[in-house]
């Protein structure tokens, strides 16, 4: 672990830009047609009962990180193997992620350049800051907290100046009932962006005041989940659920919908920025997870020795994890949920939870019995 | 190789090391003469060195020499006290003892009895009068220290239609107290500290104790002792001595010109550096947003200043990218720009025979050699520069067809944008940057621009000036001192001082400072 | 076969200031053919020495023959494309081929294109005739069951011939205009009828898209005998399933002043405005009335009644979707209801006509 504290107020912007990151831009769980904000909202409710469970694991071991408390609660081997098992998953995500950027700046801006270029830009920027440390990344996650989130407002207000939106394209609610609103939390929502927050389980003991982890994670989880869902509904509201559904990035077109008085237009910029800055924001917790659990399972105390070449690593799994977008987007949404977003989210952190519990009375009996 | 450095390392070490004055060993002699020959030994008979002889006490029983470097001393004052002197000691009751004459010189305000000759000669070399008396162990140490000195003028940099006129300038003692001045408050502590091991430089140190963090006051102390260079020219040595980072572009330290920032730092718990032969005085610990503030901006209201402070992050903003953002729109980006734009940019660039960047490139450094140029030259030509630079850049160049009159426009905007800026410092580490952020441009478009700027923004957010971190209070961010940032809330509001230097006394207003109309009886309505 | 109006930067007023601007033309038009949209863009690059840059198309025309055959096909390549602006204008040619519409010449604006928007804006924000229709609009369309499209045409007037020469913007009275003409009714992306005047506005007020307009109404003897000018106008849409049928109300409000009269009136008289307001709602009424029954007859619903029901009954809409055009929608009772508003009668009260 690195030597260092943040405040509950930079974790929490950190964690508003982690998770609008991707998800803001994506098009996210529209399988739900134009109750999508819907889903979104189920999906962090629930994501709130999984952030509880880290939360509950972090009170038992407030001064470790995932990576450490594994082995208190499993014990050595296991624990070890446990946080190599994370630390890859954090990895690999940071690679998919890096993948997902990649590929949406190059379809609808750079589709001369190379993807490996384009992400080996953004993977020497992530690398940089991780090199720099929590410190400085949360600090200027609170600088772009705030452009990010001026942005926002001011593509709201725009698009509802420029008259673009029509509420009633988010009517019939509920069309076909709750099945395929929940069909698509329990695929999609749960897990990106809110199930991700488990990579805060290795940022949390950096936390100052400790007592405010709670506070911060959650408003930050309820805030970016209202967001997301009134992004969408706009998205909704401007194109229409059969264009959002068939579109790679919702949010672009919904940009390119604003026209106010003949001059404020194509503002594809604001996307550009929201896109670059979100996905760096992701990459980067990702990937500065990985290089900290690295760190701490192999004993390492510079962690910025691990930095290039985890680096260089994510960058090459990026471009070899997928030959194709559609191959990438496929593996993301089925084997990834299954073998990676629902064991490594819910299930083993409920278990480790479960085991904390049962060790934690043991104890207490024995305290007690003496 | 290694130990070839390490040989001559040491060598560089010896040879200004003897040219110290504190490489001078040894105490003085009883006779007179043999002293002045010491003088004039280690002088190697410097024609500014004057030494003059006359005789002392009731029957002139007792040589005497008065030795000064002439200009360094107030030469009416060494006749006055040269004339006393001689009255003193030549009234029956005197005595020609050494206390005797130390209690009898009233005519300046220090003399003190020095043995050493290294403190001898740098009393000497700092303006003093040495009086040497035949048969003493002792010398006299007069300070009269004077001569001539620019005059206080208005500063040349940071220049305010509101405020104070005056600047600093090239004398210590004026500068110190010119601030003292504005602080009546015997809590303004002033340290001394000598730099230069040939140039003997006078610093000092000075900070308002019970408001500066005495943590940072003994890191400064550490950092400007560890200093060990032969001369300090210009407060710019110290600087660059004492930053904490050497590679960034940024300035981790402030310096100004005008004596009311410094009182105005000092009272937020920041610490000045002065230095003796510059009018600009360091300030530490420097944040990103001081480089924003001008002085002014408290004697405005606060409606204006936040105006203005949004106008100068704006205007760096803009000398910062509209370059780069011009070449990414017409390489990258064209369906950014809207059509009836595009057709006369188009229109514009058909005839020009460099891709966009090219033609930044070569109008940005034609602009810089041009500034340059205007900078250094004498002020009788410097009118030609800008003719010649008008004519050139506006119109002859999109005249040959050698670049678009919107490229024109662009440079202009940005060298416009960068004079705006208030900080010089900040203004030229925005002009290295803005190189950089055009060849991303280039490269990556708005990509290559906003990867720039988050690398920029890593950096800032890395950057820590004397512990504190540099983009405080943005980052972290402390809202108790947000009001003083892009925004400047009105005076009554901004209660506390900045946070992060600050260790005892955060709360520099009482509560209820904000003006308010005086309360009417309620009868008295408005009958008067 | 696919024709592009190129834009010749230099040639364009005001873009330049090296001369040379009035010796070309500023657009050059090229033709290509190909089995695909992709394919007859690339295949002009053999006649076109600089890259066809999609960014900043700002209409495409349809040819009139191509819209009967079927329009559906053409705006995937437009999608797909990041260079495309879905806000594009879209329009049809009218009697004449795409390419003919588009070499024509216009004075004002020197680009053909922009003339053609910029007319179509004008004329839909002060006369409501016809619509600016853009490509993300249609494509919507198409997705959606209870919705057809409706686009606005364009002819030439005068002589087509003599609108690619340069002449033709040397007279004061260009031998060949562009002017806005009837909206073409779409069904199934296919051109199956057009709408003009009346008709025409009928189709925007339920669409809700009038901003301006002028209503005329009979007064006495003299007939149009009075102008109404709509500055605001609102509609809205509901449905009803009645023993499953659907009754569509609409419901417009419109609020202006009186801006031209032959007759005398004193219109300080609130009653008389009053009267005149019904007469307001009577016409435009009627004009609603002709283009329902008038889209009804070519059994499309432009209106997007369909989606009405869908919002509103969702469930017999799954059952209702599959034959809303050609069976629900023909039959659909209709009940129009407008409040006309006469706010203000300008700066006289009376007319001098007596």
């Amino acid at each position: 672990m690195e030597r260092a504290c943040i405040s509950a107020r930079q974790l929490f912007m950190l964690a508003i830009l982690f998770e609008h990151g991707s998800a803001m831009v994506i098009p996210l769980g529209v399988d739900a047609k134009q109750d999508v904000w819907l889903a979104i909202l189920c999906g962090m409710v629930l994501g709130g009962g999984l952030l509880f469970i880290y939360y509950r694991l972090f009170t038992y071991y407030p001064r470790l990180p995932l990576t450490s408390y594994s082995q208190r609660i499993v014990g050595s081997f296991f624990g070890k193997v446990l946080g190599l098992i994370y630390v890859l998953y954090f990895l690999y995500i940071a690679a998919r992620v890096l993948r997902d950027f990649g590929e949406l700046l190059l379809t609808f801006a750079y589709p001369e350049t190379p993807l490996f270029i384009l992400n080996t830009v953004m993977m020497l920027t992530v690398m940089y800051a991780v090199y720099k440390g929590i410190e400085v990344i949360a600090r200027a996650s609170q600088l772009f907290f705030f452009s990010l989130y001026w942005i926002l407002i001011l593509g709201f207000v725009l698009i509802i100046i420029a008259g673009a939106v029509d509420l009633r394209r988010l009517q019939p609610i509920l069309e076909e009932g709750w099945e395929p609103i929940f069909h698509v939390v329990f695929t999609q929502t749960l897990y990106v962006p809110f199930g991700e927050m488990i990579v805060f389980t290795m940022i949390f003991p950096y936390l100052q005041k400790q007592e405010k982890v709670m506070k911060a994670g959650f408003l930050a989880l309820f805030l970016s989940g209202i967001n997301l869902a009134i992004i969408m509904a706009m998205n909704i509201a401007v194109l229409g659920a059969d264009t959002v559904s068939r579109s790679t990035f919702p949010l672009l077109n919904t940009i390119q919908e604003i026209r106010v008085a003949n001059f404020l237009e194509r503002l594809d910029v604001l996307f550009m920025i929201a896109l670059i800055v979100g996905g760096f924001f992701k990459v980067g917790v990702f990937f500065y997870a990985g290089v900290i659990g690295a760190a701490d399972l192999f004993q390492i105390k510079e962690y910025q020795r691990l930095v290039y070449p985890l680096g260089i690593s994510v960058l090459l799994l990026s471009i070899a994890i997928a030959s194709n977008f559609a191959e990438h987007i496929k593996e993301g949404l089925q084997i990834v949920t299954i073998y990676m977003h629902i064991p490594l989210q819910i299930v083993i952190p409920f278990l480790l939870l479960l085991v904390a519990v049962l060790r934690q009375q043991k104890t207490d009996k024995e305290n007690k019995g003496r | 190789m290694w130990t070839r450095s390490k040989g001559k390392k040491e060598k560089d070490t010896h040879a200004y090391g003897g040219l110290a004055p504190n490489g001078i060993y040894g105490t003085i002699d009883q006779d007179l003469h043999t002293n002045i020959e010491k003088v004039r030994d280690i002088t190697g008979n410097s024609a500014d060195i004057i030494i003059r002889r006359f005789l002392l006490g009731k029957d002139d029983n007792f040589p005497a020499a008065l030795c000064f470097v002439s200009g360094m001393v107030d030469e009416h004052i060494v006749q006055q006290l040269l004339l006393e002197i001689s009255v003193q000691l030549s009234l029956p009751s005197s005595s020609c003892g050494l206390d005797y004459i130390e209690q009898k010189i009233a005519t300046t305000n220090t003399a003190r009895r020095i043995q050493q000759w290294h403190d001898i000669f740098s009393s000497l070399m700092s303006g003093e009068v040495i009086l040497f008396i035949d048969g003493m162990l002792e010398a006299i140490g007069v300070s009269v220290k004077g001569g001539e000195y620019r005059a206080i003028t208005e500063p040349s940099t940071q220049l305010s239609i509101r405020g104070p006129r005056e600047g600093f300038t090239e004398s210590l003692a004026t500068n110190v107290a010119m601030v003292r001045r504005r602080i009546q408050n015997p809590h303004v502590w002033v340290e001394a500290i000598t730099l230069g091991e040939v140039t003997q430089t006078n610093v000092r140190i000075m900070y308002i104790k019970g408001i500066a963090n005495d943590k940072i006051v003994e890191e400064v102390r550490s950092r400007l002792r560890r200093i060990c260079i032969d001369g300090v020219l210009e407060s710019g040595y110290i600087e660059q001595l004492i930053e904490d980072e050497s590679f960034t572009t940024f300035p981790t330290v402030y310096h100004t010109e005008r004596p009311d920032s410094v009182a105005a730092n000092l009272l937020e718990g920041r610490i000045a550096i002065f230095v003796e032969g510059t009018p600009f005085v360091l300030i530490v610990p420097t944040v990103f947003i001081q480089f924003f503030q001008a002085v002014e901006d408290y004697y405005a209201r606060f409606d204006i200043a936040t105006a203005l402070r949004f106008l100068r992050m704006l205007v760096f903003f803009i000398s910062l990218v509209a370059p780069s953002v011009y070449i990414a729109l017409t390489t990258f980006h064209q369906e950014m720009i809207p059509t009836s734009l595009v057709i006369a940019i188009a229109a514009q660039r058909e005839a020009v025979p460099f891709p966009a960047f090219i033609e930044a490139l070569l109008m940005e450094v034609t602009f810089e050699i041009l500034r340059e140029a205007g900078v250094r030259l004498p002020r009788a030509v410097g009118q030609a520069v800008s003719i010649v630079g008008a004519l050139v850049i506006g119109q002859a160049a999109v005249e040959a067809g050698f670049v678009s009159s919107a490229m024109v426009i662009v440079v202009s905007i940005t060298a416009i944008a960068s004079f705006a800026t208030p900080s010089f410092a900040i203004a030229i580490s925005a002009r290295l940057i803005r190189f950089a952020l055009m060849v991303l441009a280039a490269l990556f478009g708005f990509y290559g621009i906003l990867i720039g700027v988050i690398l920029m923004t890593i950096h800032l957010c890395s950057l820590r000036s004397f512990g504190v971190p540099y983009m405080a209070p943005l980052a972290p961010l402390i809202l108790e001192n947000i009001g003083d940032t892009f925004i400047r809330f009105p005076l009554w509001g901004l209660k506390e001082r900045p946070h992060l230097i600050m260790n005892t006394d955060t709360v520099r207003q009482k509560d209820g400072q904000r003006p308010k109309p005086p309360q009417r009886a309620e009868k008295e309505g408005d009958s008067n | 076969m696919s024709t592009f109006q190129i834009v010749n930067p230099g040639n364009v007023a005001g873009a330049t200031q090296r001369g040379g601007g009035s010796a070309g033309l500023p657009v050059a038009l090229y033709t290509s053919t190909g089995d695909t949209l992709v394919e007859a863009s690339r295949k002009a690059s053999k006649q076109i020495s600089r890259i066809p840059y999609y960014s900043h198309t700002n209409l495409v025309v349809i040819g009139e023959e191509l819209a009967k055959e079927g329009i559906q096909q053409i705006f995937d390549a437009v999608e797909r494309n990041p260079q495309f602006r879905p806000a594009a204008n879209i329009i049809i040619a009218r009697k004449q081929t795409a390419k003919q519409l588009s070499s024509v010449l216009t004075p004002i604006d020197k680009i053909p294109a922009n003339q053609i928007i910029k007319t179509l804006q004008f004329t839909k924000g002060l006369l409501g005739e016809n619509v600016d229709t853009r490509i993300r609009e249609i494509i919507e369309n198409f997705s959606l069951d209870g919705k057809e499209v409706v686009i606005s045409s364009f002819r030439i007037a005068g002589d087509w011939q003599k609108g690619a020469e340069q002449d033709n913007v040397r007279t004061i009275e260009p031998s060949a205009r562009l002017r806005a003409a009837e909206l073409a009714v779409f069904k199934n992306g296919k051109l199956v009828g057009w709408m003009k005047n009346e008709e025409a506005r009928g189709v925007l007020w339920v669409l809700n898209k009038v901003k301006q307009t002028n209503v005329n109404i009979d007064w006495g003897e003299s007939k149009e005998g009075l102008s109404y000018k709509v500055m605001r106008a609102q509609a809205k849409v509901k449905a009803k399933l009645k023993d499953g049928n659907p009754i569509i109300s609409v419901v417009i409000k419109t609020e202006g002043d009186i801006s031209e009269t032959f007759i005398s009136m004193d219109f300080t008289d609130p009653k008389q405005i009053i009267e005149l307001e019904k007469k307001i709602q009577q016409e435009i009424k009627k004009e609603v009335r002709k283009a329902v029954h008038a889209a009804q007859k070519k059994k499309s619903d432009i209106f997007g009644f369909g989606e009405v029901v869908h919002r509103t009954y969702p469930e017999e809409w799954k059952e209702m979707k599959k034959t809303w055009h050609n069976k629900y929608f023909p039959e659909a009772e209709l009940h129009v209801k407008v409040d006309s508003f006469i706010r203000r009668t300008g700066l006289r009260t009376r007319s001098y006509i007596q």
